[in-house]
């Protein structure tokens, strides 16, 4: 055999490097990479929280937990954190809701097309959110709009003050968008989950009497337990990460109303230069992700 | 906006032609990287293309990077850009709160050395206009023209109908009543607050009719008692001033789910007979093939504490970045931009009011320029507009006032609730 | 009268089609809009354009999106080029530890992944400032990959800990390094692996925002979902031109899917596991 890294063999089987030296070059640029830019900046968003501090200002005054006090009276602090929750629960129930009825009619309700419709389903989820939010934002304008022009067809009236204008309708407008590009994703996953269920089960769930409905209700959910829960865990995920769709829809608005924690972290650092506060916010972000992290570690030990 | 595309295209191989220009210029090429708005509309992109190739004839090895940013992300791109490690050199910005913040902050060089010297910039206008980027008579900017805001209305449909110009905010609710009466599917005002400036700038010019300048200077700059910040009623008369007009039909439905643009094209498409806009529209509307239209001031408020012959007025002109490596050469370009020359070549592309107006005379305007420009010089005083006056904070409460209001979720008296508790916060951090 | 069994499948074939037209309607409305002149799009939004005029493509290619296209292919090829080779790494040493060290290192990892970019976007960016790298590819390059490091691991790694440990044992024997066995005997096992973690991550990276947004100010720097909202903000009216861009930005990338989807589809398989 001749080596990549030049005549490191040795007669006897003996290695060259001891294991030790060997796993660390192996892993530390993944790890390296991950501390530098993922936890050193997270135990800096903690320690900043504790300060008071500009996005150009050059110094910065010790407040304590000041920021953290400011955050759990503010109104707009708990309409973001709402928002996510909204987000998650929201895209739980749609996207991997419809994924689910998708991909069981696509296992075993068709067979004729089922590449077809599989793959115009996906199709949304390889472009950008951005893109989709920005050729959504012109199907939801109140004066053009798509949409509009739809509701009124069948004799309905849209909302006067717009899709996005409308601050008791427009996070729910939000949480469409995003179902309208994810779903596909749940779909694909979860199919891929029910072409691994055995056929016999059916068969012999199909003696005791148990076919469509039922079946599915018994056989399949179970069967694809797993799966079911890799989902809910990666909409979870994705519902405290989401950025793109809000930023872009509604940058947050229509006065604050659609914010969520990362897009109101965003607005208060950048926007607002109030860095210490919008570190603040992150914190309760890190917190719940070091969370949902901990979860999924249970999660995939038990898988 | 095919004029613009034509322009930044050129701006791209000029651009490249000039850095091959500056690398053939031998040792000591200097860049000067800098950023203007996308849609500040007229010639912007070729004046500037034509100045830059001017000022390198006289200083060999200079290359240019221009950049432009759209309306709504250059607050907070150039606040990022300027807090990290490659700001721009020289950047647009309207005189106000952020532009002194950047000052003070020491991130906004201080200008007044190069300003003074031979050829530099304070001695093409004059102190009032020097003093808009101005603390304790230090230069921290470069103004190189301003901008005010108007009402356009077509004149073709006020003669068929016969209105008239207003002269009260009340007459100027009746008038959409009256439009809305001859057609009630037109609107007679769009607003096209999405991105939130629009009311912000009417809700400026409202408080400044109900209360004056007098009413508003201390709350605006926070110098006021906490427990007084922000109390004045006529605060809350200048939002139900906004009320009244939307009762009266003024605007469209989903006035926070429409951008300006979209409002702007139903003003020059004749589907909108009124909108108020930015001096800089006319350029616009002109560009649109659209030129039959009338200009008038924002009318009193009966009653009102401010001065009717006020003007909105915003000037805006250039910073240097505190980071810049050559900031001697920076100063002479920005310098040589208000040159006499340059500012009338400025004024004619641009049908904007330049800092420098000593060959004011020799710009061959369009009639709406015209008017304009001997309005701003009539005015009697001058208003800046409430988002960049204000701490960044307080500006942000009043954004969101605006919408708030429009989209009738929370009262006059709520709203400046709201931004009373931001505002003494914001003192509170000063 | 129907039977019961064709009025079902008439009902999954409704429910089919009318998903799929609720995700197509907008993507092809996107394309068709693209076509249109500025006044179409006032007065027959979503009649067929007139004619085919290209007009609002060059509007929209005047901005730089050949730019935004390279910059994000360059910077997505690099990126997911890193995170694979260090993913794969890691994730195989990890698959095989032992120690209570690596064990720990794999939980950060695990846990890294649910950490939000929104969440360390300021010292992130402090650091990068600090560091000089805004408005560099290398500095948003190596910043993409740390993110999409997690994830991909997580992928390798249940790979890896079903991969057969025979052959291992052999190479092993016979005097190779850990190293060694890792690209001469797994790597080239490991095709579909390498190949769902490549796809996914060029979705990802493609696709990023927010750190696009930050790290790069510069217009000609900027990638194509930074660029796409430069566009809408400065042709918010000229909606052709908008979509024009759009267009340009996805219907290739949408090509390449269909004809790539087989292994899209089996890239997420591996996910269940």
């Amino acid at each position: 055999m001749n080596s990549p890294f030049g005549t490191q063999k040795q007669a006897g089987g003996r290695r060259t490097m001891s294991s030790g030296a060997s796993n660390a070059i192996l892993l530390l640029p993944a790890l390296s990479l991950c501390m530098i830019f993922i936890f050193v900046p997270a135990m800096l968003a903690i320690s900043g929280s504790l300060y008071s501090y500009g996005l150009t200002s050059p110094t910065r005054d010790f407040v304590g937990l000041g920021n953290y006090i400011k955050l759990v009276q503010d109104s707009i602090f708990w309409v973001s954190l709402k928002n996510n929750l909204i987000i998650v629960f929201g895209s739980i129930v749609l996207q991997i809701g419809i994924g689910c009825v998708l991909a069981a009619i696509l296992d075993r309700g068709i067979t004729f097309g089922s590449t077809f419709f599989r793959t115009i389903i996906f199709m949304p989820v390889i472009v950008s959110a951005v893109a989709v939010a920005v050729v959504w934002l012109i199907i939801l304008d109140p004066n053009i709009g798509m949409l509009n022009k739809i509701v009124q067809s069948v004799g309905l009236t849209p909302p006067s003050l717009g899709w996005l204008g409308d601050p008791k309708i427009s996070i729910w407008i939000v949480l469409g968008v995003a179902a309208w590009q994810q779903t596909g994703f749940m779909m694909v996953l979860i199919l891929a989950g029910l072409q691994g269920v055995p056929q016999e089960r059916y068969e012999a769930a199909a003696l005791d009497g148990a076919r469509g409905l039922r079946a599915f209700w018994y056989i399949t959910l179970p069967s694809i337990r797993n799966i079911l829960i890799v989902a809910v865990l990666i909409t979870t995920i994705g519902g405290f990460k989401v950025f793109d769709f809000v930023f872009v829809l509604t940058k947050g608005g229509p006065a604050n109303a659609t914010q969520v924690l990362g897009t109101y972290t965003y607005l208060q650092a950048f926007t607002l230069g109030n860095l210490g506060y919008a570190n603040a916010i992150a914190v309760v972000l890190l917190l719940i992700a070091v969370l949902i992290g901990w979860l999924q570690l249970k999660v995939s030990r038990q898988a | 906006m095919s004029y613009l595309m034509k322009n930044r295209s050129r701006i791209a191989a000029a651009g490249l032609a000039l850095g091959v220009l500056g690398a053939a210029g031998g040792a000591n090429a200097q860049e000067i990287k800098m950023w203007n708005l996308a849609d500040a509309g007229g010639g912007e992109a070729e004046f500037l293309l034509d100045a830059a190739a001017e000022f390198s004839e006289t200083h060999p090895g200079v290359t240019f990077v221009f950049e432009t940013f759209p309306n709504e992300a250059y607050k907070t791109q150039i606040q990022i850009a300027l807090a990290g490690s490659s700001p721009p050199d020289v950047f647009f910005n309207w005189s106000g709160e952020d532009a002194m913040r950047l000052a003070r902050d020491g991130l906004a060089l201080d200008l007044t050395e190069y300003a003074n010297a031979e050829g530099g910039f304070a001695h093409e206008m004059s102190d009032g206009w020097l003093s808009s980027f101005a603390i304790d008579g230090r230069y921290y900017g470069m103004p190189t023209h301003a901008v005010s805001k108007y009402f356009y209305y077509s004149t073709a449909f006020f003669e068929e109908h016969g209105l008239s110009e207003p002269t009260t905010i009340a007459e100027l609710g009746g008038l959409c009543t009256s439009i809305r009466e001859i057609d009630s599917s037109i609107v007679p005002w769009p607003l096209g607050n999405n991105d939130r400036w629009k009311l912000n700038h009417l809700i400026t010019m409202l408080n400044h009719r109900v209360l004056g300048d007098a009413g508003t200077a201390a709350d605006y700059n926070l110098s006021a008692p906490a427990d007084e910040l922000f109390t004045n009623p006529g605060y809350v008369t200048a939002w139900q001033a906004v009320l009244d007009l939307q009762s009266a039909g003024c605007f469209e439905g989903a006035p926070n789910a429409t951008a300006h643009e979209s409002a702007n094209a139903m003003f020059s498409a004749e589907a909108s007979p009124m909108i108020y806009c930015g001096s800089w529209c006319a350029a616009q509307f002109h560009g649109e093939g659209f030129t039959e239209f009338g200009l008038f001031r924002l009318p009193a408020f009966e009653g009102g504490a401010g001065d009717p012959g006020a003007g909105f007025l915003v000037p805006t002109g250039y910073q240097v970045s505190a980071k810049t490596e050559h900031p001697e050469l920076v100063a002479q370009w920005i310098s040589s931009l208000v040159s006499d020359e340059n500012a009338a070549k400025f004024a004619s592309t641009m049908e904007a009011i330049p800092s420098n107006a000593t060959l004011i005379d020799t710009v061959d305007g369009t009639e709406h320029y015209k008017w304009i420009a001997e309005d701003m010089a009539s005015a009697t005083g001058s208003v800046n507009v409430l988002d960049v006056l204000l701490e960044n904070n307080v500006s942000n409460a009043y954004l969101d006032a605006g919408v708030e209001i429009l989209n009738g979720t929370k009262t006059p008296e709520e709203v400046m609730a709201d931004i009373r508790a931001v505002a003494i916060a914001a003192q509170d951090a000063m | 009268m129907m039977s019961k069994f064709r009025i079902t499948k008439i009902a999954l074939y409704g429910i089919m089609i009318l998903w799929s037209t609720f995700v197509l309607m907008p993507l092809v409305w996107m394309v068709l809009a693209s076509f249109k002149t500025r006044r179409e799009m006032f007065t027959a939004p979503y009649d067929l354009p007139s004619a085919l005029t290209l007009d609002s493509f060059e509007r929209a290619w005047g901005v730089g999106l050949g730019w935004f296209i390279a910059n994000s292919a360059l910077i997505t090829v690099s990126s997911v080029g890193l995170i694979i080779l260090v993913s794969g790494t890691a994730a195989y040493v990890l698959a095989r530890a032992k120690s209570v060290w690596l064990r720990m290192a794999y939980i950060a990892i695990v846990v890294g992944f649910a950490v939000p970019v929104a969440a360390v976007i300021v010292p992130l960016y402090q650091m990068v400032s600090a560091a000089g790298f805004v408005n560099s590819y290398v500095g948003l390059i190596i910043v993409t990959s740390a993110y999409g490091i997690p994830f991909t691991v997580i992928l390798f790694f249940a790979f890896f800990l079903d991969f057969p440990k025979e052959l291992e044992e052999a190479a092993r024997l016979d005097g190779c390094s850990k190293q060694q066995i890792f690209f001469r005997i797994i790597i080239p096992l490991s095709g579909p692996a390498v190949a769902s973690a490549a796809i996914f991550q060029a979705v990802f990276v493609w696709n990023e925002f927010l750190l696009a947004l930050l790290l790069l100010n510069s217009p000609g720097r900027k990638t194509i979902p930074v660029g796409i909202l430069q566009l809408q903000g400065e042709f918010t009216s000229d909606w052709p031109a908008i979509m024009a861009g759009l267009s340009l930005a996805t219907v290739p990338l949408l090509l390449v899917f269909i004809v790539l989807q087989k292994y899209f589809v089996r890239s997420l398989a591996g996910l269940g596991k």
